[in-house]
Order: structure tokens, then sequence, then C-alpha cells
């Protein structure tokens, strides 16, 4: 258990309504995170992610199973879980009647830090989350996305070994997330155990050593970026620019049985599960069809095996 | 920097936003004995009570518990505050026990009550000429903090429980009309007629507002002020219990 940062067992969370039949929102879930790893948990809406985050925060009681962050259960050890862990909720959360400033201020001062340290570390973050020209404006005058950005900054300002992040980079713009996302890293190399919910599977893909999806409150697939790949089993995107998009390719292609056509102007994106000779007699096919400009084939992306993995059948994965 | 100070520091901090609201927390009890208590004795002609006082030192007692019931109830209020900025969730997954929060929230509008206190009794006396009993400062104090912090765990337990905002203003002016009206906040309970009299009787705010005039006036007979002073206290803490429960459910 040393090497691991979050121990889940057998996780359980029912929700019982008057009248209405019980929800299992997480149904038997089991992992572990490692120290200082980046940990995605994906799944579609409803799969039960932050319900086992607000677990794992302390903020919902589990019905059954066994939790450990950083060694302690989040329902006999809250308070020494929340001493570990800082967290961005899903939500937009900022003190709005305050300055950015002092929503840093306070929150360091919940967190334990000297003022001279909280000084310090404002600095650092108001750079590196272009906020210094913001500094002193109330972040009820701020837009969504600079508030979710004096959100997000908090976490930088102490060295919780454990943060957890849901949806993130909600409102970020993509240089800003990009930045982010490598100061991720470092904290990351830095031993920080760093857990991710999101729906943009790029980021997840870009970020995460290990990931697990999630599917009615269960695990669909679990691994690194490399071992999911495997899971799609003959799975490639094929991305094709015509001189002239031909009429008929949808109807051409048809035979091949494609998981998924989408054209737009003279490009069309196709999904298919097959042999790679097939694929090749596919390609070949195509350019029968009209003037190819540009073609690519790639194995699926994180988004393909997301789709495949939570839009059909439960996957067994050793 | 302890948890309850954080949260201190963090209330303080919101509230120095806007000077107005200290500016009104500290002066509108005082406003209230002033406009209410000086505008009955003039526009009524109202001669000394039958217990033997006048009605400003009387109302006194009345207006530093309505202001302890109104900081209260206003506290609480700022739960749904909390939730609509999204902070709420996320500080409960701060470094603090769920009773620290719940103390914390209070404490700062506690303090901001005794001085409410202060203002207000300094005033009467110089301005009102009411007979103030100051060695009964201590006694003044307590009630008032306990009050408060009475009437903000109750009050948090229906902004804990209900989710509505809109809902909840309405449990409080329910709350208003009642436990204000039903009590020796605005006069004495004993001329009443008889059910609103035994409903005055188990109202804690009578239990509350008994104590606030024995320590300004020194009005009441001692042994029932205590009586009513444990009875408030454990009022109090049966609050704190319910709130905290409400808070652990979220």
């Amino acid at each position: 258990m040393s090497g691991h940062a979050i121990v889940v067992r057998d996780l359980v969370k029912t929700f019982k309504r008057r009248g209405q039949p019980e929800v299992r929102a997480v149904d038997g879930l089991t992992f572990s995170v490692g120290r200082g790893s980046i940990f995605g948990l994906l799944g579609p809406n409803g799969a039960g992610k932050t319900t086992t985050l607000k677990v794992l925060t302390t903020l919902l009681r589990p019905t059954s199973g066994e939790i450990a962050v950083e060694g302690f259960d989040p329902v006999k050890n809250p308070l020494e879980v929340r001493r570990r862990i800082s967290v961005v909720i899903q939500e937009s959360a900022a003190e709005l009647f305050l300055s950015v400033v002092d929503n840093f201020a306070t929150f360091g001062r919940f967190h334990g830090l000297s003022p001279d340290t909280i000084r310090a570390r404002t600095e650092d973050v108001l750079d590196q989350f272009e906020l210094r020209a913001d500094a002193h404006r109330k972040v009820m005058d701020l837009s969504g996305g600079f508030k979710r950005r004096v959100q997000v900054a908090k976490v930088f300002m102490i060295d919780t070994p454990v943060v957890f992040l849901d949806e993130f980079s909600t409102g970020m713009d993509p240089i800003l997330k990009r930045s982010v996302m490598a100061r991720l890293r470092q904290e990351a190399a830095r031993g920080r155990t760093i857990v991710l919910t999101t729906q943009i599977l790029s980021e997840a893909e870009d970020l995460c050593d290990d990931i697990l999806i999630m599917k009615g409150g269960r695990q669909a697939a679990r691994g690194d970026i490399h071992t999911l790949k495997l899971l799609s089993g003959g799975l490639f995107e094929i991305s094709v620019t015509f001189a002239d998009a031909p009429r008929e390719i949808e109807s051409a292609m048809a035979a091949y049985r494609p998981l998924r056509i989408e054209v737009s102007q003279n490009t069309a994106l196709i999904t298919v599960r097959g042999e790679e000779s097939s694929v090749l007699d596919m390609v070949a096919h195509l350019g029968r069809l009209g003037r190819v400009l540009r073609l690519e084939v790639s194995g699926a992306s994180l988004e393909d095996i997301f789709i495949e993995l939570t839009a059909a059948g439960r996957l067994e994965v050793s | 920097m302890s948890a309850l100070g954080a949260i201190m520091y963090r209330e303080g901090k919101i509230r120095a936003t806007n000077l107005t609201f200290i500016f009104w927390d500290l002066f509108y009890p005082l406003g209230y004995l002033l406009v209410f208590g000086v505008g009955m004795t003039q526009a009524m002609g109202m001669k000394p009570l039958a217990i033997g006082v006048d009605y400003n030192a009387f109302f006194l007692a009345g207006v530093l518990g309505m202001a302890s019931f109104g900081i209260a109830s206003n506290t609480a209020w700022s739960f749904f505050m909390d939730r609509d900025n999204g902070i709420f969730y996320e500080m409960l997954t701060y470094p603090m026990r769920r009773s620290e929060y719940l103390m914390g929230k209070g404490l700062f509008n506690l303090l901001i009550s005794i001085g409410q206190a202060i203002v207000t009794v300094v005033l009467a006396q110089l301005v009102l000429d009411v007979p103030v009993r100051w060695a009964s400062m201590p006694l003044l104090a307590g009630a008032v903090f306990i009050g408060t912090a009475g009437w903000f765990f109750f009050y948090a337990i229906f902004a804990l429980t209900i989710r509505r905002n809109d809902l909840f203003n309405t449990v409080t002016s329910v709350f208003y009309f009642i436990l204000l009206f039903a009590s020796s906040m605005f006069y004495p309970v004993e001329p009443l007629p008889s059910p609103l009299r035994e409903l005055s009787w188990a109202n804690p705010i009578t239990w509350h507002v008994d104590v606030l005039r024995y320590a300004t006036i020194g009005l009441g007979d001692p042994s029932r002020i205590w009586l009513e002073g444990a009875a408030f206290l454990g009022f109090t803490g049966a609050c704190f219990a319910g709130a905290l429960v409400a808070l652990k459910r979220q």
C-alpha cells in the first residue's frame, strides 16, 4: 500500500429517494492510484466519476467498501484526509465578494500557510494564471473563465500530496490550458498525485499516466493510454481529403461496415474495425472515388475507445 | 492559523468589503429603540409600565434580543450565498471539522453582536436615560453571545436542510412573526391572554430576552432568570447538534 496514494476496494455508493428505486451510482469499484502519477477517471455523464471523487474527498460517505487516501480512511479520519488533499470541484467555486488576492489569502490561511508564504505563492500563481492585471478586482466582476482560473490557481498555492480536479479546464483558453497541464506534469514529477475527471479526452490522452473508464458505476476499462489502445482490437481512423468530395462515399464504404463516417466539406473521417488488409482495401477504394489531396490512417484515439467502451456493453479487462 | 481563525478571517474579509453592512449591524438596534421605543412612548403617551419601569427601559432588552435574532438569521442565510458561489462544497474539503466550520461561521458575527450591544446600551443610557446596571455587563455580554449563537444554530438547521432560498425566507418570516410577537420582546408576558401567555413562556426568545432584561435593567426574579438562562443554554446545545447533523448530511 505504501506506493499508493489512493486505494479503493469494492466501493459502493447508493442513493435512495422516497418513492423511487435505489440508484447504485458506484457499484463495486476497485482501483489504486500510484504516488506521483496523473490518474484520469473518465466516463459518460452519470457514470459515477463525480460520486467517486466526492467519496474520496470526504464530501460523501460510501455505502460500503474500503478507501484509503494517503493511508487514511475518509470516513474514520476525514480531517486527516482533508489535510492531505486539495480539490477543484466541478462547479465554479470562488469567494465572489473578495478580490483575487484575497481569495488566495483566505485559501492559504485555511491550509495553514504563513502570511509571508501566502504573499510569495500569490505572486507565483498570479503570473502563472495571468491574473496580475485583475489581482485586486473582485472575483464577481471577472468572466466565467477567469473565475475558473482563480479556482484552479488555488491548488498551486499549497503542497498537499493529492490533488483532485473535476473538469478543471472548463472555460480555459487553449494556451492557459496547456500551461496548466505542463504545471500539473511538474507537480506530479515532484511527487504529487493528481486525480482528474474530464470529458475532454485529448486532455486525458496528453496528461494521464493511468486511466480508468467508468460506465454505470463500474470499471469499463483500465490502463495506461497504450494498454487502452490495445483494447481497440483493430480499430482504425481514416481521414481523407478529396479535391471534390464524392457524393457516393457513404454507400461506397457501407460494405466495410464502418463504425462512423463524418463528411465535412471535402474531408471524410471514417472509423472502422477490421484487419489491416481490409483497411488497405478500403483506402484503395477511397482512392478510386476521386482525387485524394491528403490521406491519414491512424490507430484509434482515446475518444474512439471511449465511445466504443461506453456505448457498447461492458468490457472485462484483465 | 487554526481553522476557527481562518474562517473568522474569511467572514471578516467578506463583511469588510462593504462597510454599510457593519454600520447597519452596529447601529440598527439603536435605531429601532429610538424609532419604535421612543415613538411608542411619545405617540401613545405611555406612562411607566405596571412593573415599574418606562417603556424605553423595558424595550432595550427587546431590541438587543431582536438584533441577536436578526444577525443570526442573516448569518445562516449566508449558507445560501456560499452554495450559490460554489464555495460551500469546496470549503467542506478544507482541513477543518464540520463543527469548526459551523462555529467559525458564527463567531465573527457573535463579535459584531457584542459590539452592537455595547453601542446600544451606552447610547440608550446617554440619550434615553435608561437606568443601565453596569455591574451586570459581563452577564449581558454572555447573554448576547449565547443568544446569537443559539439563534444562528437554530436557523442553520433550516438553511442547511432547505435547498431553496425563497423557502428559507418564508420560514424566517414565519418565525419572526410567531416567535417575536409570542414573547416578552415587546410587552410583558404576564398580562397576555392565556394561550398566548403559555406560548410565550415556552418560547426561547422569552428566555433570552428575560435574561437580557435582567442584565440591562435588573428586572425579573433571579431564580426564574437563571432557570430561563439554563433552558436557553440547553436550546443552544440542541440546535448546535441539529445544525451539525444537517451539515454532515450535505
